[in-house]
């Protein structure tokens, strides 16, 4: 379907893909996995022919369609619109015709989406992420590219992608699969690419190697194992929000936001509500500050970029040009440095904290909010987003992190609490949210 | 391509086309240019009548960069250069100074009342600044008949302002120079000053600004106002520097000319002077084509469209590399 020969992309000094060589056969489910910024996007960006390759050759066997992990949708047009849109060429139409046609294509993809009258900005991102996908599938490529799929949706709709993608592969559809998550990788991929600084490492079937070997492969050093809980807190603490996307997770982000202006928030949507991507990196951090000098913020973004590891030509690019584990770390460099510089925050942020939920409050005044703070990250990213909250709270800083990932709740949790339309569980040792978690987020009393 | 380089082609293609369009019509390109020119920097009378055109066009402009980078659609340049030169007017027998603080201070007020539609009924602002450019010019309209009609009553005219901006050369008002400062001053708050920050945050990203911390309806408003402000004082400096008086067809589309202005400058208030000066020229040199060719002076307006047009073209042709 796809044969990259010698591929090589340059975006200014930085060699996105370097000399890469790659053929994706029909009917295969191939992984391409490796840290943020290690060239996937950019490769799969030219197998599509998104990008022009600056050297190399890309031979291509019908239409190959790339699935962005940034949406692509008009948010003021509904579900069907949006569709609609894809369809080539001149046609008449009612509201009605394209609305039928909308649940055709939805149902001959296999993705259960409803409501095609609502208009994508009520969406939720999972809810974005699934039209995208039916969009990409209603236009029968040969070859289906899927940038980070599954950051957004829940693990049951994980699921549902998955039997998705093998029955296209079964219908001769050649599956290109990136992600950082190795686990799904190993579920779905019959073949695992691995990719470092713009080069293939390693390749190989997926039966014939292990998680080990290819986080080894992609940070070229054996991956930290997790490390145990810190101890010698002070008052600090981490409360994990868990659930199902869409029960109120953004709504009390939101909430939080606005209630308390005094915390270090980390929005869930970082290119859409962290990220203004037009602006330097030096002025991204200054966003919240009381004055705006520029020597100095260059000076200060120069200390955030050696801080947190950001990876960047200097303090004056574009925030927007960097890979989205690099924006979080911007944005984490701004939120973050400012509870530190103002030890009086708590006595700004000592309201209690109503929920978005009629009845329950939150057991905390948190001074950070972080809402998916590493979704799409790479192994090495969310390693630092970690230890950065970690280290916050062993610093005393009281956490909520509202998070859909499980792994990550349960591994930086003090304290868990499952959201359900919009209403809090009761506080949780993680040993008790353990046994009931899937009961509660499933709403069974 | 560079942002430099499509606008210097967008004004030189738009003089080109503008020569070649008059072609069709019989005429000869190269005449043209060469009136053009001539007649718009090919002199130093012809330098002052082009400065002359700049000065409004300059603070229309930065009105125009100002809302733009915050994001916030003000075409309504037009109406707040007419109720910034009625109030500069109004205010003109207390002096040069107190009379065009007041032009600013009508031109932010008008342009928040549509503001004010938005934050209270969502209107947009693209819709009221309009409408409330028809409501200036029929306020305009009205003043110039009824109210402050001259007193001779012979024209639809007021009396001469009772403050004059003091002449800086023969046949140039300090005006010049006030433009040119705020020019500095509109680069200055944009790039050195948090409001700036801010605003231009807003202005890129309205959801961004609000998770970092940025009251974005007031951010919004307040960049109104200030765009308004300016507006009022080119009303203002155009009342006090060139015309005197007010008359019913006193703004002259500086108000919207303001957009292409800012447009060709790439939103950048200090190559605002350059394309002020560009459209200035132009202005001046159609006027002397209506003269000595019998071409109608719209071509100047010709020329302001096909800059737009064109810079809309390089900006998607930019975009899609």
């Amino acid at each position: 379907m796809i044969h990259l020969a010698h591929v090589t992309k340059t975006f200014g000094a930085t060699r996105a893909v370097d000399d890469v060589s790659l053929a994706i056969a029909r009917g295969e489910i191939v992984a391409l996995v490796g840290e943020n910024g290690a060239g996937k996007t950019t490769l799969m960006r030219v197998a599509a022919g998104e990008l022009a390759a600056d050297a190399g050759t890309l031979a291509r066997e019908g239409r190959a369609e790339l699935v962005h992990q940034h949406f692509m949708l008009v948010n003021e047009l509904t579900i069907a619109e949006n569709l609609a849109l894809t369809h080539p060429g001149f046609r008449f139409t009612t509201r009605r015709g394209i609305e039928r046609e909308a649940e055709a294509a939805i149902a001959a993809s296999g993705i259960e989406l409803r409501g095609v009258a609502r208009r994508v900005a009520e969406l939720s991102v999972g809810e974005r992420s699934k039209l995208e996908l039916i969009k990409a599938i209603a236009r029968r490529p040969a070859t289906l590219i899927l940038d980070e799929p599954t950051s957004v949706l829940t693990p049951a709709e994980t699921e549902e992608l998955f039997r998705v993608m093998r029955r296209l592969a079964g219908e001769g559809t050649a599956v290109v699969f990136i992600s950082h998550k190795l686990p799904e990788v190993f579920a779905v991929a019959q073949r695992i690419v691995v990719m470092r600084n713009g080069r293939v490492v390693a390749e190989s079937m997926a039966q014939d190697t292990n998680a080990q070997s290819l986080a080894n492969a992609m940070v070229d050093r054996a991956t930290a194992q997790p490390r145990d809980r810190a101890t010698g807190r002070a008052g600090g603490e981490i409360v994990a929000i868990v659930g199902v996307a869409g029960n109120g997770q953004t709504e009390l982000a939101a909430r939080l936001r606005d209630e308390q202006p005094g915390a270090a928030h980390i929005p869930e949507d970082r290119t859409r509500d962290g990220i203004v991507a037009e602006l330097t990196i030096a002025e991204n951090l200054a966003l919240r500050n009381a004055r705006w000098r520029p020597r100095e913020a260059r000076a200060h973004a120069e200390r955030m970029i050696a801080r947190y590891s950001i990876r960047a030509r200097g303090p004056l690019q574009r925030a927007g040009d960097l890979s989205g584990g690099n924006q979080q770390k911007v944005i984490l460099a701004r939120e973050l440095e400012r509870t530190r510089c103002h030890p009086e925050r708590s006595e700004e942020a000592s309201r209690p904290t109503r929920a978005p939920g009629p009845s329950l409050t939150l057991g905390m005044t948190p001074q950070i909010v972080a809402a998916e703070p590493t979704r799409g990250l790479d192994i090495e990213a969310t390693r630092f987003v970690h230890e950065q909250l970690r280290a916050e709270a062993a610093n005393g800083a009281s956490i909520l992190l509202i998070t859909s990932d499980l792994d990550e709740a349960f591994a930086l949790a003090d304290a868990i609490q499952v959201i359900y339309r919009g209403r809090l569980s009761e506080r949780l040792t993680p040993a008790e949210a353990a046994e009931q978690i899937g009961r509660l987020m499933a709403g069974v009393a | 391509m560079s942002r430099l380089l499509s606008a210097v082609l967008a004004a030189v293609a738009a003089v080109l086309l503008l020569a070649a369009t008059a072609a069709l019509f019989g005429h000869s390109p190269l005449a043209l240019l060469s009136i053009l020119v001539r007649s718009s920097v090919g002199s130093r009378f012809a330098i002052e009548g082009t400065l002359l055109k700049s000065v409004p066009l300059l603070l229309t402009g930065l009105s125009v960069v100002i809302a733009f980078r915050a994001g916030v659609w003000n075409i309504g340049g037009e109406g707040q250069f007419i109720v910034g030169a009625l109030a500069a007017l109004a205010a003109s027998r207390f002096g040069v100074v107190a009379s065009l603080l007041a032009a600013m201070l009508a031109g932010a007020a008008w342009a928040s009342i549509a503001s004010a539609m938005r934050l209270w009924r969502n209107a947009p602002e693209v819709l009221t600044t309009i409408l409330l450019n028809f409501t200036a010019i029929h306020l305009l309209g009205w003043s110039v008949n009824g109210p402050l009609r001259e007193r001779a009553a012979q024209y639809p005219q007021t009396d001469l302002a009772a403050a004059a901006l003091p002449p800086l050369a023969s046949g140039i008002h300090s005006g010049v120079l006030l433009a040119l400062a705020a020019s500095v001053a509109t680069w200055w708050m944009l790039y050195r000053t948090m409001e700036g920050l801010r605003l231009r945050a807003t202005g890129f990203n309205p959801f961004a600004a609000r998770w970092a911390g940025i009251r974005v309806g007031s951010q919004l408003a307040r960049a109104m106002a200030i765009s308004g402000a300016v507006a009022g004082l080119a009303g203002g400096i155009e009342l006090l520097g060139v015309t005197h008086r007010l008359f019913e067809r006193f703004a002259a589309g500086y108000g919207y000319s303001g957009i292409a202005v800012a447009l060709l400058a790439q939103l950048h208030p200090l190559a605002t002077i350059a394309s002020a000066f560009f459209f200035g020229a132009l202005v001046t040199g159609a006027g002397e084509l209506q003269r000595t060719a019998d071409i109608s002076a719209g071509v100047a307006t010709f020329g302001q469209a096909v800059v737009i047009l064109l810079l809309i073209v390089f900006d998607h042709v930019r975009s899609t590399r």
